[in-house]
């Protein structure tokens, strides 16, 4: 009977400790096993990457133009099975800047195993974070990533700004692409198709997607504009809209799937 | 007795199985080390509210030993060729870090070919000086000290007279466990310091956190500076494009633009290093806080107010001048006949108005970042 205390005492350090070890095991052994499936951006015009230094390129239309500033936010990955079950992968939210190299690979962590088939991103910021307060977004979606607008509009989703060359004189051309509020919400999908490969997604196993995204395509989807054309949208618009149902249809496109990068 | 000690080694037993259980689950290790007693302690850096989160180098954290030790350095003039100017000759803290000249001056009085650069906030500066000739602080901080128009010594020299000095190499002990300095460990210290230059607590900054405070001058001219001007419709003054909020500068985005000071360029800026055509008159859009105290203004100094730099970005922008920034080129306030910003005299002065609550008092009178000589 005197024992009793200790005997107990005993009991809750066993059972303190077999908690302890068996987290350990938890992650393992009861858990469904989770992999990482890397993205690799590559920003191009047409067949040529796209280079900040001067260059110029010539669209169908027979314009020429330089890029000096392209930017867009890729967020609320999704992946897809074939039987159609969908892992959304929570808090991704990537700012790929052609000005800054390493901006364009991203790993996306925490995916259970599987064998996924398709996916799809914002390109953008979905409203919910970008409602949120300025002063306390983190990293990509920070104000100081100047992808953001003042005034309750919201992030800059798309940011592309260059110079028309083939006119006398040559005009400069910026288009800012955000908008959250509807009618003129500017959040657009894109869905690239694998075009039937998959990503083989198992623990230790981090298959690669490399995905182009064409500049052309911005001024070359359902809505038809030239590079001199393109409307100077600064704010939510009709015009932001068209320019945003554009790039989410065609800019983006599955050139690589790799079983696995590591 | 003997229930006792099987219980004593009992415990001693599942105490180690849950120690091990809880170390073989933390990954990467570290374990094992036990701490220094003298090492030098961790500094506790303070981010305002909405800042970036800082990238600090894991080869030179941020150490309280470490900073006191930078910040003496940074005051120290044995680390110039005549012992009559330090860092802080140039980087004032009453001028947040400026010397209030158009062109910086170096210890055998010839001028150099730029101003002297704010240090507010550099912590989070990707590029750093006018062109973006470096991107660490610790390689930076060796060109001042070297260069024959600045400070005029090899770092070196330098070196081999702190060695002698009564108090440097405890100095150093403290700071990085070594009583043998270097130049590496110079420049690590001087990096430490300059990154708790921090700026944050303006009058702009209470607006941002409370939304009261701001006059209504102060409020238009915080409304022109963060909007982009819709050719008749909406009138603005560009500035937020480069000068981003919340640093209010495009040293963290790491960019550089031209702001149409000169058809042609004396000083490439960027260009000069790219060699690139598209770089050419492009630099860095330095930070606003507390640009009331760093006058004169532009990398030359050349404009001696903030109303001539106004008059500027509003009348006199060179609009033909090359890689000129598109923000200036296509905002116009009244087309179609307008060809500038053209600000009206109540807009300049209210922005100029925005601008003076990015003076941070605190900050220029912080006794941390004074001279501790």
């Amino acid at each position: 009977m005197k024992n009793r205390p200790a005997s107990l005492f005993l009991a809750m350090l066993l059972t303190a400790s077999a908690a302890l070890l068996s987290g350990c095991k938890h992650d393992a052994d009861s858990q469904p096993p989770t992999g990482s499936v890397a993205f690799e951006l590559k920003n191009m015009v047409g067949q040529q990457a796209l280079a900040l230094d001067g260059t110029a390129y010539t669209t169908a239309d027979g314009e020429t133009f330089t890029v000096s500033t392209f930017e867009y936010y890729v967020s609320n990955i999704k992946l897809t099975k074939s039987d159609g079950t969908t892992y959304a992968a929570p808090n991704e939210y990537h700012l790929i800047n052609t000005a800054k190299p390493g901006s364009s690979n991203f790993t996306v962590s925490n995916v259970p195993a599987g064998d996924y088939t398709g996916v799809s991103f914002v390109v953008g910021v979905d409203s919910t974070a970008t409602k949120g307060d300025p002063l306390a977004l983190p990293g990509d979606l920070n104000p100081a990533n100047n992808m953001y607008w003042a005034w309750n509009t919201g992030h800059i989703f798309l940011k592309l700004e260059g110079t028309v060359t083939s006119t006398s004189p040559n005009k400069a051309f910026t288009c800012h692409i955000g908008g959250y509020r509807q009618p003129l919400s500017a959040i657009v999908t894109a869905t690239p198709s694998l075009n039937g490969a998959t990503l083989p997604v198992r623990a230790g196993q981090s298959p690669k997607l490399a995905v182009a995204a064409d500049v052309l395509k911005i001024f070359d989807g359902p809505t038809k504009f030239t590079v001199s054309g393109l409307p100077t949208t600064m704010m939510p618009s009709a015009a932001s809209v068209q320019v945003a149902t554009n790039y989410a249809a065609g800019m983006f496109s599955v050139t690589q799937v790799q079983p696995n990068s590591k | 007795m003997a229930q006792r000690t099987t219980f004593a080694s009992w415990l001693g037993i599942l105490l180690s199985a849950a120690v091990l259980g809880v170390a073989s689950c933390s990954s990467g290790g570290g374990g094992g080390e036990t701490p220094t007693p003298s090492g030098p302690t961790a500094y506790a850096l303070t981010v305002p509210a909405g800042f970036p989160t800082p990238v600090i180098p894991a080869d030179n954290p941020l150490t309280n030993e470490g900073v006191a030790l930078g910040r003496r350095l940074f005051y120290e003039k044995s680390l110039s060729s005549t012992g009559t100017m330090s860092c802080g000759s140039c980087h004032q803290q009453s001028k947040a870090f400026t010397d209030g000249r158009a062109l910086a001056v170096g210890v055998d009085g010839v001028a150099n070919p730029r101003g002297t650069m704010s240090l507010v906030n550099v912590l989070w500066s990707t590029q750093l000086t006018w062109d973006g000739a470096f991107t660490t602080l610790e390689t930076q901080a060796l060109k001042p000290i070297e260069n024959p128009i600045e400070l005029h010594q090899p770092l070196t020299v330098g070196v081999a007279r702190l060695q002698a000095s009564s108090t440097y190499p405890a100095l150093f002990q403290a700071a990085f466990g070594t009583q043998t300095i270097t130049n590496e460990l110079v420049l690590k210290a001087l990096a430490q310091f300059e990154r708790t230059l921090i700026s944050g607590s303006s009058r702009y900054d209470t607006y941002m956190a409370t939304r009261t405070g701001f006059s209504a001058d102060e409020l238009a001219g915080l409304q022109l500076y963060t909007t982009h001007i819709a050719p008749g419709s909406i009138r603005g003054a560009e500035c937020f494009h480069c000068h981003s909020q919340p640093l209010m500068s495009s040293n963290y985005e790491g960019k550089f633009f031209n702001n149409g000071l000169d058809l042609t360029f004396t000083d490439p800026g960027r260009g000069g290093l790219t060699k690139l055509a598209v770089d050419q008159g492009k630099f860095i859009a330095p930070t606003l806080r507390n640009i009331a105290l760093t006058a004169p203004y532009m990398h030359d100094g050349r404009f001696k107010t903030l109303e001539e730099v106004l008059d500027h970005y509003s009348d006199h922008v060179q609009m033909a001048s090359p890689n000129l920034d598109n923000n200036l080129i296509l905002g116009i306030n009244d087309p179609p006949f307008g060809t500038h910003m053209d600000l009206t005299a109540t807009e300049k002065r209210q922005v100029i108005a925005f601008l003076q609550t990015l003076t941070d008092t605190n900050f220029v009178t912080d006794k941390r970042f004074s001279d501790p000589f």
